[in-house]
């Protein structure tokens, strides 16, 4: 994905109020052509209303919403250039698996054996050659979701939404699809805009994300940005596991900020390089990943602190500790490998940490 | 069984119920013109008897007009009710839909009396035109009852993927909502259907001694040798009834079935 694609949809200002509830609370942004983009966010958070102001089945209060550089206010859903998939895959039940595929194109003015064609084209691609005679109330859920996606597709709409298209697959299911869709995007590339409450999904599917909360857009971002470098506190927070320290600011000069964080003593940050986020409290952010435990005579390469391992969680492949920090009350949670020559510690073991101040996120 | 007792009385409230049903059947094939026990002997001349009368067939063929038109009016009048009811917000909706139901629970001889007393009023000659009037009133809450059930379990989405492709709210209503209602709407027909066609109070108040078919059986009863081709007749109306409902009754399933929603009420 390179920045310098044109612009597919832009938001300006959006609001969407559904009564006295202010769903939308001034929503700016674009997505570029041909990017895979995500909305992210718990539930409640206008994720699934700002995807369907974009499709046309809401209206919004104020604010524009471009589509390829056409205002759409007054342009309903069945002439804008996008497609849904549908978290229920709305497959018409009443039909067969070619005539849900088909259905956009009755009043294409192609003929009768260039429309099947397409019809087949479009199963071939999700998978479902064959599956044209099936009646769609006798295919699984996977197996719907295709046909939804292959109805959807057969229109070359310009973007693709999807809303929570995974939620009703179970966890072996959805990771399949995931890896599906990214392929799909690839292969067709159409602006695809993906509605989700799992920040895993988010990440690994996205070229950019936008992280929502309570009507607005907290951070609009690449996922590694959004992983490393959060905006706010509630991101951090939202995304992954992320370890709050309570510090101290000691002094500030240009980039350089000195702060004293409990359990890990003063640290130097170049804020330059590690942007400063909001909180609303002084706190430094450090990923579980970041950590590590030294073993036996292991040197840390840069800074490391004393802990006590106070619980041990052991995944398989990976084991958690949370620690206490240097003699004091903080915990934090950090993963290991787990590697040969890399036994699981007890509960009770003091051990040492070590750390990077480059990976630390002032949040203020 | 831990309580015996319910057993029996729920043998005895079904008996109590039926059992008066069961005579009609077998009093109609008896051959004597008193309807009392000991049984006479089997006969089907009851059955000629019915067939033969000019004016029972005048008064079926009303009945049936009756009933044809109450149906398909009051399911058209059902399906605007409903869907409204589902899918629409609008000031006043709970009052409204509550007046439209309210002929369910009110008396049937309080609203023939009062539809007399206001069409006598306004000049309006009493006709078959009027029952139909009248019964369409008491039949459309139920179309409202069984369409609304059919519309709810309707998935929105399916009306907004059709969108998405490209069609109107018209040809959505009509290639989407319409086949998956359609039992439905089927099943609210034949109960109209049924309801109406053995509708007495408002055909009789409203009819204006117009032959009917409930009005005519109760008319016949006067008279105790046309009292076992009346039984005939019931006969053969109690089996067209519960052919027509458990008919109306598979499709409302099917429709629910189809369109993969729950099932949530019904009349059987």
């Amino acid at each position: 994905m390179t920045s310098d694609q044109p612009t597919m949809i832009e938001f300006k200002d959006v609001h969407k109020y559904y009564g006295d509830y202010h769903a939308l609370r001034g929503i700016n942004g674009t997505i570029k052509a041909g990017e895979f983009f995500s909305l992210l966010g718990p539930s409640g958070c206008g994720k699934t209303t700002l995807l369907r102001t974009i499709a046309g089945f809401e209206d919004i209060s104020s604010g524009v919403i471009m589509i390829d550089g056409k205002d759409m206010a007054g342009v309903a859903a069945n002439t804008r250039p996008t497609n849904m998939v549908f978290q229920s895959y709305a497959i018409f039940p009443h039909m067969s698996v070619e005539e849900n595929v088909g259905f956009g194109l009755r009043k294409d003015p192609r003929s009768k054996e260039d429309k099947a064609k397409a019809v087949d084209e479009a199963l071939q691609m999700v998978g479902l050659k064959g599956f044209g005679k099936r009646a769609a109330h006798a295919l699984s859920g996977g197996q719907r979701q295709r046909v939804a996606l292959a109805r959807a597709l057969i229109l070359k709409p310009k973007v693709l939404l999807l809303d929570e298209p995974l939620s009703a697959l179970d966890k072996k299911m959805r990771e399949h699809m995931q890896v599906e869709l990214i392929k799909l995007q690839r292969q067709v590339g159409i602006t695809f805009i993906l509605v989700t409450h799992d920040q895993e999904e988010a990440l690994v599917m996205s070229d950019r994300i936008a992280v929502m909360f309570e009507g607005e857009i907290a951070q609009l971002a690449d996922p590694e940005t959004l992983y490393r470098r959060p905006a706010t506190k509630k991101v951090a927070d939202f995304i992954g596991t992320m370890n709050f320290i309570p510090a101290t600011i000691l002094s500030e000069s240009g980039n350089a900020v000195e702060v004293e964080a409990k359990g890990l003593g003063k640290v130097m940050l170049d804020i330059s390089q590690a942007p400063v986020a909001s909180g609303d409290s002084t706190v430094v952010g450090l990923r579980p990943e970041t950590l590590t435990l030294l073993y036996d005579d292991q040197k840390a390469p840069e800074r490391e602190t004393d802990g006590v391992i106070d619980e041990v969680i052991y995944f398989g492949d990976m084991t958690y500790y949370d620690v206490y920090l240097g003699g004091t009350d903080v915990e934090v949670r950090l993963s290991m490998r787990n590697v040969p020559g890399r036994p699981v510690l007890d509960v009770g073991t003091r051990v040492r940490v070590a750390w990077s101040p480059t990976a630390l996120v002032l949040f203020r | 069984m831990k309580a015996p007792y319910l057993r029996a009385f729920t043998l005895f409230y079904l008996l109590f119920l039926y059992s008066p049903i069961l005579l009609l059947p077998i009093f109609a094939f008896n051959d004597g013109k008193v309807v009392a026990f000991p049984l006479q002997g089997f006969t089907g001349k009851w059955f000629g008897e019915m067939f033969a009368d000019q004016n029972l067939r005048i008064a079926a063929k009303n009945s049936l007009i009756i009933a044809l038109s109450v149906a398909t009016l009051s399911t058209v009048l059902g399906i605007f009710a409903a869907r409204a009811s589902v899918r629409y917000r609008f000031p006043g909706k709970a009052p409204l839909m509550g007046l439209i139901m309210l002929p369910l629970v009110l008396p049937e001889m309080i609203v023939a009396m009062a539809l007399l007393v206001v069409l006598l009023s306004m000049g309006v000659p009493l006709s078959l035109f009027t029952v139909i009037v009248g019964q369409v009133l008491i039949c459309t809450p139920f179309a409202v009852a069984i369409l609304t059930s059919a519309f709810q379990s309707l998935d929105r989405s399916l009306e907004e993927a059709a969108m998405d492709l490209g069609e109107t709210t018209w040809s959505t209503f009509r290639l989407i909502v319409l086949p998956l209602v359609m039992p439905g709407i089927m099943a609210s027909f034949l109960i109209c259907f049924t309801i109406s066609f053995d509708e007495f109070i408002i055909s009789n108040f409203l009819g204006s001694g117009q032959p009917i078919l409930s009005v005519y059986i109760f008319g016949q009863f006067r008279f105790p040798a046309k009292v076992p081709s009346m039984l005939a007749l019931g006969t053969v109306l109690v089996c067209f009834s519960i052919i027509l409902l458990g008919f109306a009754e598979y499709m409302r399933r099917r429709g629910i079935a189809k369109a993969g929603g729950k099932d949530s009420g019904g009349f059987l």
